[in-house]
């Protein structure tokens, strides 16, 4: 018997066709998995390679936009985030696609105001029939203006509550706030027990599916979790065993270690306990993996640096897709030999210190920039981050179950951080943004007219799109590239032929020939372009054979920071520069704001002393190492 | 002096590039041995491969092409019998007619005397009136300094603002200035006799009454020297810019009673001149469809492609047997107008940059369209560098159709199908024209491109694979994606 859930349907008709259907239903947790496995860099052309067998296969929902996928898509695969929508749509008229989406930060890492959110999930709600909404705080008037928006363009609406352990994470708590969402939405909803750590043993996660159920016996749970500790598939198995109706997994050929398991282990384990998938082709299932297990080697190069499982993430709790990124950051700034204390010690304190929230985004990159930051100082609490303050100060919302001590708010705001509280607490006022102001801003940026998904996507990330959309505009539909040309590292090799097919079904070929280096340092690289030789111009790279770039290791910028030498920890934006040429700073001064990992941080003064140079502007991306301020320490005469 | 019937077996011709290629073609058609002449930076000119024979007339640019004693030698050397000499360069320039007559050549175009007489601005209007057509009412050669001065703003008070203030021997749009007040006239008379001493060796001026929203209308005539005259309906050739056309188009646009009239004019003032050979008599036509006189081109145009599309009558072979005596075997009941032809100049410029000529630049690809109702004049081919020396034409794009809108959107077809790679062109701003309404209604007048400044915001989109090609190139230098990590 196949059940299948067509794009379109009626939420009502589809949530009583789960009710009562025999089995449970399966989503292909795509989207996560290249978050949590791959960086995030999993390309459309791979996820349009294997969409006739994901399409056979049967699945409730494809989960393949959202979370940090819509930024990604801009940054790092230039494709705009609808199109790889439309195209999927297209190769896969009957799967459901599904989003996640962070509540009243949509799919940025900041809140939005209504009038945003309203178009940004209309425009999207034409291809997505499933919306996961999360909020890190569990906080629900963080999730209704986007509940809302689902119910109004139609879509299926699934609630979420994240999961984490801990005293503090009882029944009696869930279920009071399950009661809490569906006291907001009526019955007519997914939940989403959103396991985002894969926390808890399976007994656990048992347990409170039958706790939430034993509350609302019609109630359609969506058990999503990672499988960091290898044991997802006993979480699984117990969710649908108490009731469960919908799982999270994917692709066998491309799991690894942080992300959703591989789906035909939970069907084998769930059959011989008697429970039926709804709807699924094993054979497409293997023939998916079949096809992915080709294209996967081209993306080693974003796998974890570490490969195995990590069952310590019951005590660090990191989220599956903060794995990955987490070490390459620690690889990068040089303190990997520092992460067994951060992950073991400082981030279970800080978390623990913090309230015990759940530690998914953007909650978990505070956490773990907190830890960090109290790791590699010495310091504790006294360097915060802006958003380290935004939270103190409920910002984002009340906190769940204790506030943090007053010796953290003592530490982060000074002896005067009561004045502070009461006169900033709480969260913020979100006006409506102009559309017609941002409109034109996108336009002058673009030099022509701007449609309303470029508007969406340029709300969402501002500097990132504008850059997408000039890409675009240069270099056209690139998506067309398979992981092996896109991800190339080394060049290719003489008389190397690669062919495409572009956008259109037009089939090109590009043969690699010689090059050249010019008088002026520059390079012509000839290429022959569907049988045609032609030229291709580089400039010579700004300081090649000068300078020599040596990253410089966390300790070596704190150390320059200590003789007047602000150097950027990480890469970043500068976001606000503070200070002017030849202003008087005391240490503790904050000189300038930087985004970095979607932060912001504020960077203060290590010494007192007079601004000699700004090397920085607002707005200017920069690199580790990077000098931003030089401060010139007081002579001993002055 | 009486022409016999001269016999005509070879012909020098005296050009290069796309109209050196058009009139080798028309004189082989004829039967008749076309011998091309080359600068050195022409040597490898496609000209030179479709002419039968070729004649180096020196190291160039330019020069050797204007060097009259040159031309002579090369015809009298190669044993032609008579000279073509296209448009451009030597065409209009009475002192090539002449020495081909003392030569004993046939030059193929009207007599030195008549080139002469009608290039000169001031008589022609003259013969003009004098002929009973309208003419745009004028003040005569202003004498210099105060008196010229005075001169200037009495015509412009009896005849109102804008007036035109014009060199005498200005032409091809240059040495024409706008002026819209008593003071701007003032300011602007010494600056134009300056410009136009030094431009054309003469500082004589002129001013003529502005005609608003004008078009550009001009009738193709052929004369042979036996007294026959017709002509060949009319161009409409409004969009230009800085008075140089961009896109002709037959017939005129013009209300067709209003056409016939424009014709039945040029034809009694090529009579009354005693044209013969082809011609083409200028127009302005004013918004309420009053039209004069504007001057006469006593060559063959860039444009005569729509003429010959729409009539189905080759001008060139036309002017090739006039000049051998022969009678003009079209009569005027033979010319019939049937359909609208458009011609788009593809140059190598950047429009973006006022059109500069994007010279230096290797065409790396060259695919033309084809189809029904493409007619292409060029020169042009995959490996051709663009030279700085000379014009940066590198094919005339014509296209036909039955209905004025069915011309349009074959041409917006051609212009889709053409891919050139290497020099920028003009195809992508033809490509925003042929989806500007204004254009599309066909209404446009001079001042079209003024009015549509954004035209020049086209986006100059490589076709797919360059573009990706382009990166491709881009991760193969860098080592790794620049755009991916």
């Amino acid at each position: 018997m196949s059940i299948r859930i067509l794009p379109g349907t009626d939420p009502e008709e589809a949530l009583a066709a789960v009710r009562s259907a025999p089995g449970y239903f399966v989503t292909n947790t795509a989207r996560d998995l290249s978050q949590s496995d791959f960086k995030n860099r999993i390309l459309a052309h791979t996820d349009l390679l294997v969409a006739p067998e994901r399409e056979a296969a049967g699945y409730f929902s494809l989960e393949i936009t959202g979370g940090a996928s819509v930024h990604v898509d801009m940054l790092r695969k230039q494709i705009n985030p609808f199109e790889r929508l439309e195209r999927l749509r297209q190769l896969m008229p009957n799967t459901m696609f599904q989003t996640l989406c962070r509540g009243v930060n949509l799919f940025g890492y900041r809140p939005y105001p209504e009038n945003v959110i309203r178009m940004t999930v209309r425009e999207f709600a034409e291809y997505v029939d499933v919306w996961r909404v999360f909020d890190f705080l569990n906080h629900v008037p963080n999730m209704i203006p986007v509940f809302e928006e689902v119910r109004e363009a139609g879509r299926l609406l699934e609630a979420t509550v994240c999961f984490s352990t801990g005293p503090e994470h009882t029944d009696e708590f869930y279920v009071k706030k399950v009661g809490e969402i569906l006291d907001v939405t009526g019955p007519d909803i997914l939940l989403a027990v959103k396991n985002h750590s894969g926390l808890g043993t399976p007994g656990r996660i048992g347990q409170l599916v039958s706790s939430l159920l034993d509350a609302w016996p019609d109630l359609v749970i969506h058990y999503h979790g990672h499988n960091t500790d290898g044991n997802d598939v006993g979480r699984i198995v117990a969710a649908v065993s108490a009731g469960a109706k919908i799982v999270d997994a994917a692709d066998h050929a491309m799991t690894g270690f942080f992300g959703p398991p591989p789906i035909l282990t939970v069907l084998r384990m769930l059959a011989d306990l008697g429970h039926e998938a709804q709807g699924i082709n094993e054979d497409a299932v293997i023939a998916a993996s079949d096809k992915l297990k080709r294209e996967r080697p081209a993306y080693a190069a974003f796998e974890s640096q570490f490969k195995g499982f990590d069952p310590t993430v019951h005590v660090h709790k990191l989220p599956g897709g903060a794995m990955g990124s987490s070490f390459e950051q620690a690889v990068k700034g040089g303190f990997l030999d520092r992460m067994p204390e951060i992950l073991m010690s400082e981030l279970p304190k800080v978390h623990r210190e913090l309230g015990n929230f759940w530690s998914v985004t953007p909650g978990s990159q505070i956490l773990w920039t907190t830890a960090v930051t109290h790791t590699l100082s010495g310091k504790r609490w006294v360097n915060a981050s802006e958003d380290l303050k935004r939270l103190l100060l409920e910002r984002y919302g009340p906190f769940p179950f204790y506030r943090p001590s007053d010796e953290i708010y003592e530490a982060v705001f000074g002896s005067e951080w009561k004045a502070v509280v009461a006169s900033e607490c709480g969260a913020e006022e979100c006006a409506p943004v102009d559309m017609e102001a941002e409109r034109k801003a996108l336009e002058e940026a673009l030099l022509r007219p701007a449609s309303t998904r470029e508007l969406v996507l340029y709300l969402q990330h501002p500097r990132d799109a504008v850059d997408f959309f000039r890409f675009e505009e240069e270099f056209g539909k690139t998506y067309v590239l398979p992981p092996s040309v896109w991800l190339r590292e080394g060049g290719f090799g003489p008389e190397e032929t690669v062919s495409f097919t572009d956008h259109t079904g037009k089939v090109h070929q590009v043969l690699f020939s010689a090059s050249q280096t010019l008088a002026d340092g520059g390079t012509l690289s000839y290429l022959y372009v569907d049988h045609h030789l032609e030229p291709f111009y580089f400039q010579p790279e700004a300081g090649e054979g000068k300078e020599v770039r040596r990253e410089l290791s966390v300790k070596e910028i704190a150390d320059l920071a200590d003789l007047g030498e602000v150097r950027a920890a990480m890469a970043g934006v500068v976001s606000q520069v503070l200070v002017e040429k030849e202003q008087k700073v005391s240490e503790g001064d904050s000189l300038l704001v930087l985004e970095a990992m979607k932060m912001l941080n504020s960077l203060e003064a290590a010494v007192s002393g007079v601004v000699a140079e700004v090397a920085v502007t607002e707005g200017q991306a920069i690199r580790q190492g990077d000098l931003l301020i030089r401060i010139r320490p007081p002579r001993a005469k002055d | 002096m009486v022409r016999d019937n001269p016999v005509i077996e070879k012909v020098l011709v005296a050009n290069r590039g796309e109209i050196a290629i058009r009139l080798c073609r028309a004189v082989q058609e004829e039967g008749l041995r076309a011998v091309a002449v080359y600068e050195t930076p022409d040597a490898e000119n496609r000209h030179l491969s479709i002419a039968d024979e070729a004649v180096w007339i020196g190291p160039g640019p330019r020069k050797d092409y204007l060097d009259i004693d040159r031309i002579v030698m090369a015809a009298k050397r190669s044993g032609c019998q008579a000279v073509h000499p296209g448009y451009g360069f030597l065409a209009e320039n009475p002192a090539l007619a002449a020495a081909c007559e003392d030569a004993g050549l046939v030059f193929v175009g009207p007599s030195a005397a008549t080139i002469a007489r009608l290039g000169d601005k001031t008589i022609s209007r003259t013969l003009a009136a004098e002929a009973g057509l309208p003419v745009i009412p004028g003040s005569g050669i202003l004498p210099p300094g105060q008196e010229g001065r005075r001169l200037a703003v009495e015509f412009a008070r009896t005849h109102g603002f804008p007036v035109m203030l014009k060199a005498v021997a200005g032409g091809g749009g240059r040495g024409i200035r706008r002026v819209d007040d008593e003071q701007a006239l003032a300011d602007q008379i010494g600056l134009a006799r300056a410009e136009a001493q030094s431009a054309f060796g003469d500082g004589r001026l002129y001013l003529e009454k502005g005609i608003v929203r004008p078009r550009h209308v001009e009738v193709q005539v052929l004369g042979d020297s036996h007294g026959n005259l017709i002509h060949m309906g009319a161009r409409n050739c409004s969009i230009q810019r800085r008075h140089q056309k961009l896109v002709e188009v037959a017939p005129s646009l013009l209300a067709p009673e209003i056409e016939e009239a424009v014709c039945q004019a040029a034809v009694k003032y090529a009579r009354y001149t005693g044209y013969v050979n082809a011609g083409t008599v200028e127009f302005l036509v004013d918004a309420d469809n009053s039209f004069y006189f504007l001057e006469i081109n006593t060559r063959l145009q860039v444009e005569h492609t729509v003429t010959e599309t729409v009539t189905g009558i080759d001008i060139v072979r036309r002017m090739l047997r006039i000049a051998s005596g022969r009678v003009l075997d079209v009569a005027q009941s033979d010319v019939a107008c049937r359909g609208f032809a458009i011609e788009m100049r593809i140059n190598a410029e950047d429009p973006k940059r006022d059109f500069a000529p994007d010279s230096g630049k290797t065409v790396a690809v060259y695919n033309s369209p084809g189809g029904p109702g493409i007619r292409l004049d060029g020169m042009v081919y995959q490996g051709y560098t663009i030279p700085a020396e000379y014009d940066s034409l590198l094919v005339k794009l014509t296209v036909y159709g039955f209905k004025w809108p069915e011309a349009v959107s074959r041409m917006a077809r051609a212009l889709r199908n053409f891919r050139i790679v290497g020099p920028k062109t003009t195809i992508p701003f033809y490509r925003a024209l042929v989806a500007e309404p204004e254009f599309m209604s066909g209404s446009f007048d001079t001042g079209y491109l003024d009015r549509h400044p954004e035209l020049f915001d086209y986006r100059d989109l490589e076709a797919q694979e360059e573009r990706i090609a382009k990166l491709l190139a881009a991760i193969h230098h860098h080592g790794k994606n620049p755009y991916a990590f």
